[in-house]
């Protein structure tokens, strides 16, 4: 905060935040496994069924039949009494991959006491050891303007501690380019699942582009924005000039409490913005600011959108 | 307008160089604190808003450089204390004498005629002009500066504040003497006195000031009122009867109308006595308390009006007297047996005498006093001597040379105004025979035939002496009150208990105070009990005060009391003159100028600036101007 105040740039690798993950982080996280469990039983089953049509036991639905197709899954009644080629689909059990795609772009690392990208990443360790409590298979992949680095899907409790050193050592950097590392990541993982996107979405491409392409490609997007109070209400005055800590760009503004009043609506404008086409495309949205305690910030989370279980 | 700092020249020199240096500085380019954002282009969308408001900010800019550069030309031009034409002329030099004597202690108009003064001479300050000049001063008994000769109306003001009462007559020649000595050689000069009037003659020197062209104004102060004052007020011990006194007061009333008072004398603090009389209009009412016990150090009388309302002038109220102190005279008696003389010497109980016979002679021990009776030492006595026929042995030399005797000689002639004769009778005493001797320089003859003297006065080996030419057994003067008065009037006159002993002193004159011990340099502590050093002179302390009431004189461990009582009795006069004359001429009103010419502008040139960086700072630091 004093930094921000002082004006001084943000070093892109976090302050000496000790250790994110210690035991009272642990023992906060098997408290939410348990309440998320509580919560799940009322509306669905203990295990997620994927929505993949294959070889199961279960009658899903029908489609029209495609050359190629096996024609052991013909409906031949049906065919006797429409005379059309309909093929039987069965829903197919298998184990949900749930991605984790945390944002560490520059931007990420603006914030105080916590940065964002600590918050971030104990967001993202809280929603893996859910998932990996019910028999999910968590991954976590980083981006900036392009796929950083990536844990490989694994399931169990027990490796919540890859997750943990996985997530230690990341630093802030680069540019946010979500759409591109979107791209990549779709490419890379075809087993379609969960992928919850947890980012300040300050991307100037826009944050469309990225939400869109795991759209496109069968995954089913969650949206966690997370921002620092301090960019809401920036504690500034006088004349200052404002470099983006990502691009480098530089304006130079006099900050009267008209201009504030103007940017906290601009803001507010964005924010508004990305929940309006959330919600439009049917994609859970979840605001966070970092001042919330992480663990009442994924209860809110599980309650509002059965975003685990 | 005029300049009276800097020139037009030096000005604009100053106004272009800050000037320049303000518009360079304005020419660069502010150096903007930086705030790295987390995404600029949220305030990209603010900053488009504002580029309409461009026009307006590229105005409020030129405005703050409008407004600097309006600071800096205020700020030079100060520089050059500017003036309105016609202040810079040549001014008026003014001495303010104010009386600051007794009278002005009045109460006829509220709350003092001192507090008055005060008042009727600010407007006189407060209209200086800036190239007046002005000082006050303090007329009493001498004349005081209270504030420099300053154009500063400041300095002046504090100067009328150190203005303070005092118990003296006001002496205006000695006022005017300062006074011209302080107007030699400046422009304009006049003299304004603020006084009540009631002033001394002055001499020639009121002349000399009007041929120097010196201008006299008068400020009168006071409109009169009520008075009783005690003008006279002295005390001495009966020769005989030390523990009793005899008290002189005198009251004047110098009203047209009679007045009752209460007259109370007070002995050592403790009142003794109280009197109610009443005083004619202008009378003079002398008093005698007769026989006055309790008191034994100090007297001290006040009157007050009988229906008890104050009179308007309190500080003549109260009168002040010191005793004589009854100190125990040591004598040395050397004799063969006289018992007149002894007889005589018992009838004062203040007396420490030893007798010895001329045998006996020095005994051990001090003594104040020697008297030798019908026998002279071989060598002069180390005390002051009183000779009963001084006929010295043979080969001895007598104070005086004998050239033989006087049949049958009478006091034919007394000096009445010697205080050893005082309350004696001698014009009949019968004698047998005196002694024809031969007088030295100095010698006094005090009382003698007209041939021949009896009683001498002079000094012998830096000693002084009282000599009786005859032996008194062989007159009939031990038979008559006057011989044991004679010897005690003799004996006090060496020890200074003599009549003319000085129960009070008068304020503003020059006093010199009998010191105790072998000192150069006493303290003397007023009244009001400020301490000052004075100097001792031949055993008495030189020095004055301006207070009336008891003052103690300090040296070494020993004190002593002293009187000072109000000086003449004009300071009980309330009545206001109708005209102060001055060689001639009635002084004038003095005339008041107009106070705006004194305007300094470039306190207000300053203050503008200051004004103006006041409300810039404000607008800014509150965000109204950005």
């Amino acid at each position: 905060m004093l930094d921000w105040l002082r004006g001084k740039p943000t070093a892109s690798a976090p302050a000496d935040e000790g250790d994110l993950f210690d035991e009272e982080f642990q023992r906060r996280l098997d408290v939410l496994a348990i309440v998320s469990r509580k919560l799940a039983r009322g509306r669905t089953r203990a295990e997620r069924r994927s929505r993949k049509t294959g070889a199961g036991i279960e009658f899903a639905d029908h489609r029209q039949y495609a050359p190629g197709d096996d024609f052991r899954y013909l409906d031949w009644n049906l065919y006797a009494r429409t005379g059309r080629l309909l093929l039987r689909l069965y829903e197919e059990e298998e184990d949900l991959s749930v991605y984790i795609l945390l944002d560490v772009s520059r931007s990420m690392a603006i914030g105080a006491p916590t940065s964002k990208l600590a918050y971030a990443k104990k967001l993202a360790a809280a929603l893996g050891y859910i998932a990996l409590a019910n028999l999910d298979r968590v991954s976590i992949v980083t981006f900036a303007d392009e796929v950083g680095g990536r844990l490989a899907p694994t399931r169990g409790k027990n490796r919540i501690f890859k997750a943990f050193e996985f997530l230690r050592p990341l630093r802030a950097d680069g540019r946010t380019g979500t759409a591109d590392a979107m791209k990549t990541f779709v490419a890379q993982n075809k087993r379609r699942g969960v992928a919850i996107l947890i980012s300040d979405l300050y991307d100037p491409d826009g944050f469309e582009g990225g939400i869109n392409t795991l759209r496109y490609h069968k995954f089913e997007p969650y949206v966690v924005q997370v921002f620092d109070p301090a960019e809401v209400r920036p504690p500034l005055h006088g004349d200052v000039r404002l470099i983006d800590n990502e691009t480098g760009d530089a304006r130079d503004v006099t900050i009267t409490p008209r201009v504030l009043a103007r940017y906290a609506e601009a803001h507010r404008a964005y924010r508004r913005r990305i929940e309006d086409f959330c919600t439009q495309k049917h994609v859970p949205y979840f605001g966070v600011e970092t001042s919330v305690p992480f663990d009442e910030a994924i209860l809110d989370l599980l309650r509002r959108g059965g975003l685990v279980a | 307008m005029e300049l009276a700092g800097l020139s037009l020249s030096e000005v604009l020199t100053v106004l272009g160089g800050f000037a320049a240096a303000v518009v360079v500085l304005y020419l660069l380019k502010l150096r903007r604190r930086q705030v790295e954002v987390p995404f600029v282009h949220l305030w990209q969308q603010v900053l488009a808003e504002k580029q309409t408001t461009r026009l307006f900010s590229a105005l409020k800019r030129i405005l703050s450089l409008l407004v600097a550069l309006l600071v800096v030309a205020a700020l030079a031009f100060a520089t050059g204390d500017p003036r309105y034409a016609g202040a810079t002329d040549e001014g008026r030099t003014t001495v303010v004498l104010i009386d600051a004597s007794a009278s002005m202690q009045a109460t006829d108009v509220a709350p003092s005629r001192l507090d008055a003064a005060r008042e009727r001479v600010a407007p006189l300050v407060a209209a200086m002009a800036s190239a007046d000049r002005m000082l006050v001063a303090q007329m009493d008994a001498s004349t005081v500066p209270l504030s420099p000769l300053t154009s500063e109306p400041r300095l002046v003001e504090d100067g009328l504040e150190r203005l303070r009462p005092t118990d003296v007559a006001a002496d205006l020649g000695r006022g005017l003497r300062f006074s011209l000595d302080v107007l030699a050689g400046q422009p304009r000069p006049r003299v304004v006195i603020v006084s009540d009037g009631v002033l001394g003659p002055t001499g020639r020197v009121a002349e000399r000031a009007r041929e120097a062209g010196v201008e006299i104004d008068w400020i009168p102060i006071g409109e009169g009122g009520r008075n009783v004052a005690i003008t006279a007020f002295s005390v001495r011990r009966y020769p005989l009867d030390k523990s009793r006194s005899e008290v002189l007061v005198e009251l004047f009333n110098p009203t047209d109308e009679d007045a009752s008072v209460e007259l109370e004398l007070s002995g050592d603090g403790e009142p003794i006595d109280v009197q109610r009389l009443r005083v004619g209009a202008g009378e003079r009412l002398r008093r005698f308390f007769q026989n006055v016990t309790g008191a034994d150090r100090t007297l001290e009388a006040h009157v007050a009006m009988a229906d008890g309302a104050p009179d308007a002038q309190p500080a003549d109220d109260r009168a002040y007297a010191r005793l004589p102190e009854r100190r125990r005279a040591r004598v040395l008696a050397v004799s063969g047996g006289n018992l007149y003389l002894s007889a005589a010497l018992l009838l004062d109980e203040y007396l420490d005498v030893t007798e010895v016979a001329p045998a006996d002679y020095p005994p051990p021990g001090e003594f104040d006093v020697t008297i030798f009776d019908g026998w002279v030492p071989p060598s002069p006595p180390g005390t002051d001597a009183i000779y009963l026929a001084p006929v010295p042995a043979e080969g001895v030399e007598g104070p005086f040379v004998i050239r033989g005797e006087i049949e049958r000689p009478f006091f034919d002639r007394v000096d009445r105004d010697h205080p050893i004769v005082q309350f004696t009778a001698l014009r009949d005493v019968n004698i047998a025979a005196s002694l024809d001797v031969e007088l030295q320089d100095g010698d006094r003859v005090v009382a003698g035939d007209t041939g021949a003297p009896l009683l001498v006065t002079g000094s012998r080996s830096g000693r002084r002496l009282i000599a009786l030419l005859f032996d008194v057994r062989r007159s009939d003067l031990p038979l008559r009150v006057a011989w044991p008065l004679l010897l005690i009037n003799s004996i006090d006159h060496f020890v200074q208990e003599d009549a003319r002993y000085l129960s009070s002193y008068e304020t503003g004159e020059t006093w010199y105070v009998p010191a105790p011990g072998d000192v150069t340099e006493a303290t003397l502590v007023t009244p009001s009990g400020e301490e000052r050093l004075v100097p001792v002179v031949d055993g008495r302390a030189v020095c004055t005060g301006l207070e009336a009431g008891f003052y103690t004189l300090r040296a070494g461990e020993t004190e002593e009391v002293f009187a000072a009582n109000l000086g003449p009795s004009d300071e009980a006069i309330l009545e206001p003159a109708e005209a102060l004359e001055l060689a001639g001429e009635p002084a004038g009103e003095p005339e008041i100028g107009a106070a705006s010419v004194r305007t300094e502008i470039w306190t207000w040139l300053v203050l503008l600036a200051l004004a103006v960086i006041g409300v810039e700072w404000f607008t800014y630091h509150r965000r109204i101007s950005v």
